[in-house]
């Protein structure tokens, strides 16, 4: 009963229709037929796509009421962990990119020894500090990590062939596409297991009422444990990916705030209580800050991502779609992202 | 080596507690955290340097520039703030989250992505005593960082606007009560922290590079300093500033200078985890 109540409310939160929907899977699809002629909307759209997968991640989270202004921390974590131990051991790519997410989980693990007593806005600032640690101990570790120089030339992903077809990952864009998107795809749906999910529900009851949930036995802090593991996995592995797509990494770029701003912003301002809102927000946003206001400031076009989250922690706090939808039951009490 | 450490540990950690100083009073009178604070510290600095560099004026004559701008984005911070809802605390962090990418993107258009410091030759100079050795800017920024704190001392116990803005520190309702308009005293704190930012920017700008991500460092010293001191507690914060630039220099002595950059993430992670619950989680 608790179950499918609960679990139904929150597909009902999201305005799109199931038509609408359809249209955009078959669009993202069909993408690269499209713009088959232009390898930089490609790259564009593929980034877009990863940055859906970070803000789908962010969300895990999210739904739990913490914010974190941290997770390029786990995506940095989760890149050096998988580009190391392919250069070191020579393994493929295709087993480090979820050991580099493992890496990122036992980072999360130290994370949740100093972060996890803390709520609201102290939980936070931890965060903002905690991304410190990993960037300057890889800024200072030369032997292993070459240091602020970055490490080039990583392994990409190998060549999957079928029959006459050759789909080369790491080289074609089309191929890259396509595996990003076949990885957002598999992430909508174990984030919409996860939310129907006793834990998902643990988390919104946390959210919305902490003592509350506490009182009817939700125990809190496990639950919160494991959204913040399940979170900081895979955004490793989103980590992971993204160093052996663009085969190099460099501190300031994977420990940069472009990674911990960005899914988190596209994820509140998506929709933290949809599964869907988050994703979107970054397909519709990213190619928006690409195609119109990079060409018309170069430097300077992010300014972007922080009009975006003051406007719509004033006057959407339940995001985009969250607004549009049925559910602004869940943030109709406090009116304030909680 | 170590006398100079010592002593180049408590020049910095006085600066450091003139940075928070700003930071410290706005987060006591309006229990809103300014995440923007490091980047209106950069973009005071960033003024400073464009007037100097372009003009060739004098530091000296740069100031006004730097406070009256951080002036004016504080005020305008303080109105997007007075429309937040509760939990204040976390919507104050988000927002200015986003105004620190805003300022920071803004600062990359104006001023590029370079890194840019004040050289003053002048302050490079110094005293000398056997091994004992103090550079005239070390000197100068104690002094005025020890200046602007008794004056600020001043100002809070020896005027009737610093009882009133105490007495809001220490409780807003009782204070509402008594007649104070808590509501323009978080004006005067803003306007009184922009006036410390803007001091303190351009002398920023003189001991590290500017550049426009460089806020991150600054804001996290003010936090770490303003945790540690807890609120209305003068004394505490120049001990917090202290502590950290002490540990700052030792890090530099021990590690390298390269390893700096952690010293205040570690110590305010182990400040929130001995007090879980914030500063004004307090009982009584």
């Amino acid at each position: 009963m608790r179950k499918t109540g609960s679990g139904l409310q929150i597909d009902e939160n999201f305005p799109l229709t199931k038509g609408a929907l359809l249209l955009g899977f078959v669009f993202l699809l069909l993408l690269p037929v499209v713009a088959r002629y232009s390898d930089y909307v490609l790259q564009v759209f593929t980034h877009a796509l990863l940055l859906a997968t970070l803000a789908l991640a962010w969300n895990i989270l999210g739904i739990s009421g913490s914010i974190s202004l941290g997770h390029a921390a786990f995506f940095g974590v989760g890149a050096y962990g998988s580009v190391l131990l392919s250069l070191e051991l020579g393994i493929s790519p295709w087993f480090t990119i979820p050991l580099g997410g493992l890496v990122a989980t036992g980072f999360a693990v130290i994370t949740a020894l100093f972060c996890l007593r803390l709520r609201g806005g102290y939980f936070a600032l931890a965060t903002l500090a905690f991304v410190e640690i990993p960037k300057v101990i890889t800024d200072n570790w030369d032997s292993l990590t070459r240091g602020s120089l970055g490490l080039l030339g990583l392994p990409g992903l190998p060549t999957l062939s079928l029959g006459s077809y050759h789909f080369d990952i790491s080289a074609s864009p089309v191929a890259s596409y396509y595996f990003v998107l076949s990885y957002a795809l598999l992430l909508i749906c174990l984030v919409a297991l996860i939310f129907r999910s006793n834990l998902g529900l643990a988390l919104h009851a946390v959210r919305q009422e902490e003592a509350a949930a506490e009182a009817v036995g939700i125990q809190v802090q496990r639950y919160r444990l494991l959204s913040l593991l399940l979170s900081a996995f895979f955004t490793g592995i989103g980590g992971a990916c993204y160093a052996h797509l663009i085969r190099y990494v460099e501190p300031s770029l994977v420990y940069g705030l472009h990674f911990s701003a960005i899914p988190m912003i596209f994820a509140i301002c998506g929709g933290r209580f949809t599964v869907l809102g988050p994703p979107l927000a970054a397909l519709v946003l990213y190619p928006i800050d690409q195609f119109i206001f990079h060409p018309l400031l170069p430097a300077g076009h992010e300014f972007l991502y922080g009009a975006i989250i003051i406007l719509a922690i004033l006057f959407m706090p339940s995001g985009f779609w969250g607004r549009l939808g049925k559910g602004h039951l869940v943030s109709a009490k406090t009116g304030s992202i909680e | 080596m170590w006398t100079t450490a010592f002593v180049s540990g408590i020049t910095l950690g006085s600066f450091y507690t003139l940075i928070a100083l700003g930071f410290a009073l706005i987060f006591g009178v309006t229990h809103t955290f300014n995440l923007a604070h490091g980047e209106l510290l950069v973009l005071a600095g960033f003024v400073s340097y464009w007037l100097w560099k372009t003009f060739g004026l004098s530091l000296v004559f740069t100031f006004p520039a730097a406070i009256l701008l951080s002036f004016a984005v504080c005020l305008i911070l303080q109105r997007l703030f007075s429309r937040l809802r509760e939990p204040l605390e976390l919507n104050s962090v988000v927002v200015s989250f986003g105004v620190a990418i805003l300022l920071q993107n803004s600062m990359l258009f104006c001023f590029s992505g370079d890194y840019r410091l004040i050289r003053v030759p002048a302050l490079n100079q110094g005293l000398r005593l056997h091994t004992f050795y103090l550079s005239y800017g070390q000197l100068t920024l104690l002094a005025l960082s020890l200046l602007v704190m008794g004056l600020l001392y001043l100002l809070m116990h020896q005027t009737y606007l610093g009882k009133a803005l105490r007495a809001t520190m220490q409780d807003r309702e009782a204070a509402a009560l008594a007649g104070i308009n808590v509501g323009v005293m978080g004006v005067l704190a803003f306007g009184i922290g922009a006036v410390l930012i803007g001091l303190a920017g351009p002398l920023y700008g003189c001991i590290q590079y500017l550049y426009p991500t460089a806020g991150l460092q600054a804001t996290l010293i003010a936090i770490t300093i303003t945790i540690f001191a807890g609120i209305g507690r003068l004394h505490g914060l120049i001990l917090g500033g202290w502590i950290l630039g002490l540990v700052e220099s030792l890090a530099v002595v021990l590690l390298g200078a390269s390893w700096r950059e952690m010293v205040s993430a570690v110590m305010l992670l182990i400040l929130l985890a001995m007090k879980p619950h914030g500063i004004l989680g307090r009982e009584g």
